[in-house]
């Protein structure tokens, strides 16, 4: 390949001396293809010219310029322009924007050489037709030397100065004659008097006072706090003070690199943290540029200043003037550094990176610039924490630096408790609720590892990763990419947070679990709830501490199994239970019975004790009022008017039986009243309460983003069902008064049942004394007792008997009225304190109970 | 493919002859292109721009010695 290149470049060589040969002699025809053909030159010219030329290539020319042909082509376009051939140079930038536009195969793909080959050659020919210019050519010395011979030495050194041959070198000094030098003379013997130390010494020593070392008369004065000229020291004011602008520098480098060696020294022993030590590192780099421009400094610092020592030869001198010149733009920036450094000496973490942040805010591009660099170092172990968590769920925070704290908590309240924002270490760059979503994004991550035990979430994770732009890799993002950060959490959160929701739903039937504990928990399931009321009723009378749970256990067994609970999903049965509340003395069954549902991780993230205690609220009073319910029914089957009773009553004494029909009377009117009362309650509990609040409970959770959402939604239904179901805070009272009014209800239900058994043993008595067969016994009783039963002793019998059923009806009816009236006071102070509530829904239970306006009516008549 | 290299070229050509004659550097066109062929080889333009000029100004001047160039350059 290089070999074919080197005769490649040979015939092309050949080719271009043969070419140039051929129309030298016409140099000046320089235009189109048209060249008219000429004789072939003779071999020996080409022979020399062509070793020439090689000659030529084979040296070590290289160009003066670097390489950009853009560049090249801007300056020849404005050569051409100040040449006054702006329309020139317009066709030529022009030209030079399409020929560069060219790429691909075929096109040059040296333009730059390109260019400057022609620039060159351009240049070669104007300096050729002028004769003058010989800078950037090869000088030909014997044209050079013949110029030199046609002009006097004197003259080309005035037309020199007066050109600027001479690149701009003044010679002032070897004309004695020039008054300038005179002056400059006595200027320095001026200076020298006046200064007992040389400038350069003193430039060397501010320098090295930049460096926080004492110079030889500059030196750290610990009273002023701050370096300054030793007083013994004769130099003018005007130095003095320069002197001491300039050492302000010193005193800022000396309070950085103390903290610097401070975060050092502390560094293993104490926590500096992650950030902190980034924030040295960044610092410490800051400095090591300044040490660079010290060390540059410091070495023109050994240049003479001109004027002032004799030898006025070099232009790099340093004077302090220069140096305050030189020294500005650090001065800037340790001055930061210092403010920095003052700032955040206290700080830590995060809030070190916001402290920083609000510095960063500054309209100089400077020190914008400067405070981007430093940050970027800075937020670095920040941004990587955040990436971690969001992305991995791990908390890589070893110094408590990120503003999410973990705290170790058991499974269960890991999401609610388990990690918190910690608002003082927030950088303000961050915004809170972003700082929200990233805690729950690395939440969600460790709620599916702890408590789920999924490994789903990592591929979520690098999609996430992925569709953000980013890589799972460290150190992707950076200060000022914002937005980059935002979008990463956004699509890790929104993945994220959907695939714990399927996790949630899928695998751990959320809602499956939801529908089960209202089902059974909140008794929706109609005839499983019936049928354990049903069985458990007898037990459940019994004294407290007589009743086994092992049996409940097993009539809540049997209830599920001959109701349409048992269709359901095993799993969810397996997890209904009896639970006995811890019970005191005189205690029944029913005060501690109650069932109880297993949540089991993870859902007892959401089912925690204290929901599952509100639940059960909710249950003890839900299965207070089915207790009511039944009561009332099973009141009714033994009033419900039979041929028993009513055969009953023909046969009474009159004054008896109407007494007795006025007391069923009363009872069936006052039965009436409770059973209103106890369906409508229960209706309204049923439909207005928990079928509503069901339903915008499924609404949400179909609604829901992740797992707050879900858990604000049940928290929410919960909520709504205790408050609507009187059993909030505010409605205390109301909920005492309505279980009195329940335990009036079940007092009634004892009375009635004496009522119907006094009646049945009235009927069984007066039956004995007269017939085999009872019905006919109470049938036939009134009209036959006298002729059926002889004797004075069955006489007597029968009317002591007719004394007790008076006496027993009479105190039944007082009872019963007492019952009433108790009802009624206690049924008016409930509906009167039902419209207090602020419950808006609590308006249709007044309505449903007070369709009539029957108790407003009575309550005013009173 | 080749036909497109080949206009891209002729292209070329004709941009950096335009040029040429803007900056009045007296190349006619064969020329021009063996010089641009020997920039695309990775010759020094610098050079090569010496060659041009030396060869121009042949016919009036005598070879010089080109050791003297070099030391004057650098």
């Amino acid at each position: 390949m290089e070999e074919e290149d080197q005769h490649k470049v040979a015939d092309l060589v050949k080719e271009l001396v043969l070419r140039l040969l051929t129309r030298s002699p016409g140099a000046g025809a320089g235009g189109g293809g048209g060249d008219p053909p000429a004789a072939p030159p003779d071999p020996l010219r080409l022979q020399s010219s062509l070793r020439y030329a090689f000659r030529i290539l084979s040296s070590r020319l290289t160009p003066s310029v670097a390489p950009d042909a853009t560049a090249l082509a801007e300056s020849i376009k404005r050569r051409l322009a100040t040449q006054g051939k702006s329309s020139q140079a317009l066709s030529f930038a022009d030209l030079y924007a399409k020929f560069a536009s060219k790429t691909g195969p075929g096109s040059v793909n040296n333009k730059w050489a390109v260019l400057y080959l022609l620039k060159i050659v351009a240049e070669d020919r104007n300096s050729a037709s002028n004769g003058l210019d010989f800078s950037g050519s090869l000088p030909n010395l014997d044209s050079f030397e013949a110029e030199l011979g046609s002009k006097s030495r004197v003259l080309r050194d005035r037309e020199g100065e007066r050109n600027g041959w001479s690149n701009g070198v003044l010679l002032v000094a070897k004309d004695p004659e020039n008054l300038r030098d005179l002056a400059f003379k006595e200027y320095a013997n001026l200076v020298k008097e006046e200064n007992e130390v040389s400038e350069e010494v003193l430039v060397r020593d501010v320098l090295y006072a930049c460096q926080g070392i004492d110079g030889k008369y500059v030196k750290f004065g610990t009273i002023v706090d701050g370096y300054i000229l030793s007083d013994l020291v004769k130099v003018p004011r005007a130095t003095r003070t320069m002197v001491r602008k300039l050492c302000e520098l010193g005193w800022l480098f000396r309070k950085v690199k103390g903290y610097i060696s401070e975060c050092m020294d502390r560094f293993p022993a104490e926590d500096v943290g992650t950030v902190g030590q980034a924030f040295c590192a960044a610092l410490q780099d800051e400095l090591s540029e300044y040490f660079k421009l010290l060390a540059v400094l410091e070495a023109q610092s050994m240049n003479p200043i001109p004027l002032v020592s004799e030898t006025a030869s070099s232009d790099n001198y340093l004077s302090l003037r220069r140096l305050s010149v030189w020294l500005a733009e650090p001065m800037v920036k340790m001055r930061l550094m210092a403010v920095l450094v003052d700032k955040c000496r206290v700080l830590r973490g995060g809030a070190m990176a916001g402290a920083i942040h609000l510095h960063a805010q500054h309209g100089d591009p400077l020190v914008h610039e400067f405070m981007r660099r430093l940050l970027t170092r800075v937020c670095s172990p920040l941004f990587e924490m955040v990436r971690s968590w969001v992305l991995e769920g791990e908390l890589e925070d070893n110094f408590a630096e990120l503003f999410i704290v973990g705290q170790p908590v058991k499974a269960e309240s890991l999401w609610r408790e388990g990690y918190r924002l910690h608002a003082g270490m927030l950088p303000s760059f961050i915004s809170p609720s972003l700082a929200q979503r990233i805690l729950r994004t690395g939440k969600s991550i460790n709620f599916l590892r702890v408590c789920c035990e999924d490994r789903g979430w990592a591929n979520a994770a690098t999609e996430a990763a992925s569709a953000a732009g980013t890589t799972t890799r460290r150190g992707s993002l950076g200060y000022g990419e914002t937005e980059a950060l935002e979008s990463l959490v956004d699509e890790a959160a929104k993945r994220i947070d959907k695939h714990l929701l399927d996790v949630m739903y899928n695998r751990y039937k959320f809602k499956e679990h939801c529908l089960a504990i209202k089902q059974y928990l909140l008794l929706g399931q109609g005839d499983f709830v019936q049928y354990l009321m049903d069985i458990v009723w007898p037990e459940l009378s019994e004294p407290a501490n007589t009743i086994s749970s092992f049996k409940l256990a097993g009539l809540l067994e049997s209830a599920i199994r001959s109701s349409n609970a048992q269709y359901d999903d095993p799993e969810i049965l397996d997890r209904l239970r009896v639970k006995m509340m811890p019970h005191g003395t005189g205690d029944r069954g029913w005060d501690v019975f109650s069932l109880h549902y297993d949540p089991r991780v993870p859902l007892d993230t959401i089912f925690t004790e204290s929901v599952m205690a509100k639940y059960l609220k909710i249950f003890n009073f839900l299965w207070k009022l089915r207790r009511v319910e039944h009561a009332l029914i099973g009141a009714w089957k033994t009033m419900k008017p039979n041929c028993i009773t009513s055969h009953a009553f023909l046969k009474l004494q009159r004054a008896v039986k109407l007494q007795l029909l006025s007391t069923l009377r009363r009872c069936q009117v006052l039965w009436n009243e409770m059973n209103h009362f106890v369906t409508n309650l229960q209706y309204y509990i049923m439909f207005e309460v928990l079928e509503v609040s069901w339903s915008n409970f499924s609404n949400e959770i179909e609604a829901a983003k992740d797992l707050d959402d879900l858990l604000a939604a049940h928290d929410k239904y919960l909520n709504s069902i205790v408050e609507k179901s009187l059993l909030g805070e505010r409605s205390q009272t109301l909920h005492k008064s309505l279980f009195v009014l329940f335990d009036l209800i079940l007092r009634f239900r004892s009375h009635a049942d004496r009522l119907y058994e006094g009646i049945y043993e009235l009927q069984a008595r007066t039956g004995n004394s007269s017939l085999p067969s009872r019905d006919k016994s109470k049938a036939r009783k009134q009209k036959n007792d006298q002729s059926l039963e002889p004797g004075s002793l069955i006489t007597d019998g029968r009317k002591a008997l007719t004394q007790r059923a008076g006496d027993f009806l009479q105190n039944m009816r007082q009872d019963l009225d007492a019952i009433s009236k108790e009802y009624t006071s206690l049924l008016e102070g409930f509906l009167s304190q039902l419209p207090v509530q602020q419950h808006v829904d609590l308006k249709f239970l007044l309505f449903r109970l007070e369709f009539t306006e029957f108790y407003s009516q009575s309550g005013l008549g009173k | 493919m080749d036909q497109e290299a080949a206009r891209t070229a002729r292209e070329s050509l004709d941009l950096a002859f335009h040029m040429s004659n803007i900056l009045d550097t007296g190349l006619d066109r064969h020329t021009l292109s063996v010089l641009i062929a020997l920039c695309d080889l990775g010759v020094n333009p610098e050079a090569l721009a010496a060659v041009v000029r030396e060869l121009h100004r042949e016919p009036s001047a005598p070879v010089p010695m080109p050791s003297s160039y070099q030391t004057q350059k650098q």
